[in-house]
């Protein structure tokens, strides 16, 4: 047969053919020159930054709508006029909102969420004690997630409309209609009888002991993740399913000769994966906004419960301080959402020509 | 030819398994979810009115902890001597009403926003969105919490604090299908034919963008009865006394392992309400999208 | 065709059919009658949904010898594409097949999956029609081929990338060594083409089956598909199945022709056999339907056309697939399809009134 030579094994830089040409396995095409590929993402950035100003703006008056007077209900019901209003002079509370807003905002530049009203602490450094927890917590939520989700999917794409399949339906309908403090209380209830197993409150730092720590999370993990997970593998499912029947590529690597296995992990679920990466990101705000209930239910020390503490006793700077924190978290996430999708995508990378 | 006898074979008669199967896919999947639905409504809204229940709030503490099926109490009393039968039904009253309104509010007014921002386009289309994505970036409880808190509770307060959640949703939902509508081509003949932006809008966009915000809406229900759960839980929303399964959950957490069903119970309520929203969401969309 | 010879005659064609090419050797003559490489007999294909059954295939039978090529010709939906994925297993999974398609004596429907997937490619390639994604988006095409070169020569990747280049280069694409790198909506219609012949050639296949490959480019990029086509055939001897609704370009390329409507064969003939002498109203109305440099022919071949076109192909269990349009249509081919009549020098075709 002409014209296919076996690869001998040649090594080196430059291979040379019969007529002497050198030519090498790595490409040498054009690439987009890396100034066009960081404007790219500076320009997504760039969009980011009103919508943060306004996030700011939004937090500030909406806890400054408070009817209930904070120094009225840090001194006690039965506190005299004078006295409440001598509090609110010393936290600063008789000052414009204006003015309160930008010196606020100016802090927010050097890194100061302003004291807390109730403890006087500085409120970037509650935030920081508290934050490990949380974001520990989210972390294995998503991990657990995820990796049930796109296991789940492969079973049921492998074989469509068969037991895997019909599993991971009835398993994300559950998923998304319970609601995390429903399930946090019925995994108290089950465990209760071997609360050796699993402790239904209290965490246990990672420091003092790595499988306690676990243990102590196990808990509020699978309680927090539950709609999240549902949510993510309806997706999955759903795309990885559609992908393999209706998608041409299929056909042709079925046609090669691939196992049905090496046409799933190999060419359907790189492209499920972009879709994939956008719910995750997009559903990443419900996931956090979970974390104040289940912190509450298990009594872990982390951003939800501190959260909760603060809008109880009405310290604004403190409630202010997490939302704005969340809320920037949040939007991060969606932008590193937009930012994978251009990585994972090489139609947007390249663009088409 | 040989060929005809094969296709004569081929009408045999499914397997039973196969009809059932074949049936829960067929109209079916809308009505089960929409019947067990209806029966909730029925009994939340009905009961009160056709039976004598006792009332949800001012029980003595003398008949607290019934068992149920004891006199005058089907399901028992709970830990203040407040009926419990009668809390679940004007408990998923309250949560029902609250979680209809909201989303009949986001659905026209977000859906109007997101229609209209959708159609216009360019300028008004990018500050809007940059509104939206305001609102968005906020986990929803947090927002929800943050707002309340300052409202105040009770059922008006909490439909306002919801609102601020759901509107934006429904403008992102409302205008991407208007985007997608917009770019075919009866909506540019129907604006060559001359008529305004709005009556374009009503008659063109709107018939064609409604199924998929009512889908959207079914599934907003579920959404919000859970979020809507998640403040009264809290304490925020709707406030003891008053009842509501959110906070009939948190009240039962006391009791968890003495009388389990006082949590059980109203969660499996919010459980069996959300479920059949979802699923009745679900069929509808695969309905109207397979058109 | 029964024997693997055919008498080849000096043949006077009219002027709206495409010669064919005089620089290809005729096929070789042999004495002794060959096994057929492809032998399908009577296969039936229906897509079974709930109650709704659709009739597919019905009843198709024909041979293809070592080396020679077949043009499976027909409209959309005459179920040409999905008669031959029958032969490699890739149907969907609501699909019937009767009937019996052997491959060099083995029986193909009764294979398991797991020894279909030792032919898919190695011995019986595929190319498909790629409007946009039949190739994948995400994996860069190079690897694609490679990815086939590995599962059937067992080599390593350097050794597969470089076989890569060189089958690319071998199907006249320029610039090889870089293109592998490419992302498939990098490349034009044509040079995807290349890529999935170079994937399907990769196995060094026994026979090509080509499903309307060349429908979605333009006629000089057909062209040139085609001719590469033709090479690989030469080179390697394979057999090539080309699927398509052009008569024009089947002419141009195959040794035989079987003409498809609604899912039964209509006629079954040498390629110049055919088009000299068409014996059914349909294989006429399809060379009617090419247009020719001189403008409309006003010797007709004798046929005058029903204005209305019915739209729609109804596939009947019984009675004449093209019955609805025919124009010399009668009573009894609305009774009962005509059955495949051979005439002298292995022309089939099925009329009642032909």
């Amino acid at each position: 047969m002409t014209g296919i030579r076996a690869g001998s094994n040649r090594g080196g830089r430059g291979d040379r053919t019969q007529d002497g040409r050198v030519w090498t396995l790595w490409s040498t095409r054009p690439r987009l020159p890396h100034c066009v590929a960081v404007s790219l993402v500076l320009r997504r950035l760039a969009t980011a930054v009103p919508v943060i100003l306004g996030v700011s703006l939004l937090t500030f008056w909406i806890l400054n709508l408070m009817p209930g007077n904070t120094a009225l209900s840090l001194l006690g019901a039965d506190a005299t006029a004078a006295q409440v209003a001598q509090l609110e002079a010393e936290l600063g509370l008789d000052r414009p909102a204006i003015e309160r807003y930008l010196e606020w905002l100016g802090g927010l530049f050097k890194g100061d969420l302003g004291r807390s009203l109730a403890s006087g602490q500085p409120v970037s450094s509650m935030i920081a004690e508290r934050s490990a927890v949380t974001l520990e917590l989210v972390m294995l939520a998503v991990v657990l997630s995820t990796t049930l989700a796109v296991g789940m999917a492969l079973l049921a794409a492998r074989r469509p409309g068969k037991t895997a399949d019909r599993v991971g339906a009835v398993m994300g309908m559950i998923g998304i209609s319970t609601p995390s403090y429903v399930l946090a209380i019925v995994l108290v209830l089950a465990f209760a009888v071997n609360a050796r197993l699993f402790p239904s409150i209290g965490f246990v730092p990672i420091e003092e002991s790595a499988l306690g720590n676990l243990r102590s999370l196990t808990l509020p993990t699978i309680a927090l993740a539950m709609p999240y997970f549902g949510v993510c593998s309806r997706f999955v499912r759903g795309d990885l399913v559609e992908q393999m029947e209706s998608y041409g590529y299929i056909t042709t690597a079925r046609a090669k000769g691939l196992g049905s296995w090496n046409v799933l992990l190999r060419h359907a679920l790189p492209n499920s994966l972009v879709g994939l990466v956008t719910v995750i990101g997009l559903n990443l705000g419900p996931l956090i906004g979970g974390t104040v209930i289940v912190e509450q239910i298990f009594a872990l020390p982390g951003l939800g419960s501190l959260l909760l503490q603060a809008v109880n006793v009405r310290d604004a700077a403190v409630v202010q301080g997490i939302v704005l924190v969340m809320a920037v978290v949040t939007l991060l996430a969606t932008l590193c959402v937009d930012l994978l999708y251009m990585l994972l995508d090489p139609r947007i990378r390249y663009g088409r020509r | 030819m040989a060929g005809a006898d094969a296709l004569q074979a081929g009408a045999e008669a499914p397997s039973p398994c196969r009809f059932v199967l074949a049936q829960v896919t067929g109209p079916l999947d809308v009505a089960i979810p929409a019947a067990i639905l209806l029966l909730i409504l029925v009994a939340c809204f009905g009961l009160p009115a056709a039976v004598g229940l006792p009332s949800p709030v001012g029980g003595s503490v003398l008949e607290a902890n019934l068992p149920p099926f004891s006199a005058r109490h089907l399901l028992g009393t709970d830990l203040n001597g407040n009926d419990v039968l009668s809390r679940i039904v004007h408990g998923g009253q309250a949560s029902i009403a609250i979680a209809v309104s909201v989303n009949v509010i986001g659905l026209l007014l977000g859906g109007t926003i997101g229609a209209v921002s959708g159609y216009l386009g360019r300028f008004v289309d990018a500050l809007i969105m940059r509104v939206l994505d305001v609102f968005i970036a906020f986990p929803s409880l947090v927002l929800v919490l943050a707002v309340a808190q300052g409202l105040g509770g009770g059922v008006l307060n909490t439909i306002w604090s919801l609102s601020l959640f759901s509107v934006p949703a429904f403008a992102r939902v409302a205008r991407s299908a208007t985007l997608r509508v917009r770019g075919q081509a009866f909506v540019t003949s129907a604006e060559l034919s001359g008529g305004g932006p709005s009556r374009n809008v009503l008659r063109h966009v709107a018939p064609n963008i409604a199924p998929q915000l009512i889908t959207f809406a079914l599934l907003g229900v579920g959404v919000v009865m859970v979020i809507e759960g998640g403040l009264s839980f809290l304490g925020f929303g709707i406030e003891a006394p008053r009842p509501s399964w959110g906070n009939m959950i948190a009240q039962g957490q006391q009791g968890l392992f003495t009388r389990p069903s006082l949590v059980l119970l109203p969660s499996s309520m919010l459980f069996l309400t959300v479920l059949s929203c979802n699923l009745l969401g679900e069929a509808l969309r695969r309905r109207w999208s397979a058109r | 065709m029964t024997e693997g010879w055919q008498t080849l005659k000096r043949i006077e064609l009219p002027d709206c059919v495409p010669r064919r090419r005089v620089d290809r050797p005729p096929p070789e003559r042999k004495r002794v009658a060959l096994p057929p490489l492809l032998e399908i007999r009577d296969l039936s294909i229906r897509f079974q949904s709930g109650p709704r059954t659709d009739v597919a295939v019905n009843g198709l039978s024909y041979r293809l010898n070592e080396g020679r090529s077949l043009a499976i010709v027909g409209e959309s939906g005459a179920g040409k594409s999905v008669s031959c994925r029958a032969l490699l297993g890739l149907l969907p999974r609501n699909a019937v097949v009767s009937g019996s398609a052997r491959f060099r004596g083995i029986e193909l429907l009764e294979l398991t999956e797991a020894e279909m997937r030792s032919y898919r490619g190695g011995k019986i390639a595929m190319v498909f029609q790629d409007p946009d994604d039949a190739l994948n988006p995400t994996m860069r095409v190079g690897k694609q081929i490679s990815e086939a070169v590995r599962l059937h020569t067992g080599v390593g990747t350097r050794a597969a990338s470089h076989q890569a280049i060189e089958l690319l280069r071998s199907l006249k694409m320029p610039a090889p060594e870089d293109q592998i790198h490419a992302y498939p909506h990098e490349l034009s219609g044509g040079m995807r083409q290349r890529v999935m012949l170079a994937i399907a050639l990769a196995g060094n296949p026994k026979l090509l089956i080509a499903d309307e490959s060349t429908r979605a480019l333009d006629v000089t990029t057909q062209a040139q598909i085609v001719r590469l086509i033709e090479e690989s055939q030469r080179q390697r001897g394979m057999a090539v199945i080309l699927i398509s609704h052009d008569l024009r370009l089947a002419g141009s390329f195959a040794d035989d022709i079987l003409v498809m409507c609604a899912g039964s064969a209509l006629e079954y003939a040498s390629t110049p056999e055919l088009l000299e002498r068409p014996r059914t109203p349909y294989t006429k109305a399809l060379l009617n339907a090419i247009p020719s440099v001189d403008g409309p022919r006003q010797r007709d071949r004798g046929i005058v056309w029903r204005d209305e076109l019915a739209y729609g192909i109804r596939v009947s269990a019984s009675g004449c697939p093209f019955e609805p349009r025919c124009p010399i249509a009668t009573s009894a081919c609305l009774k009962e399809q005509p059955p495949l009549v051979e005439e002298g020098f292995g022309h089939h075709w099925a009329c009642w009134n032909a």
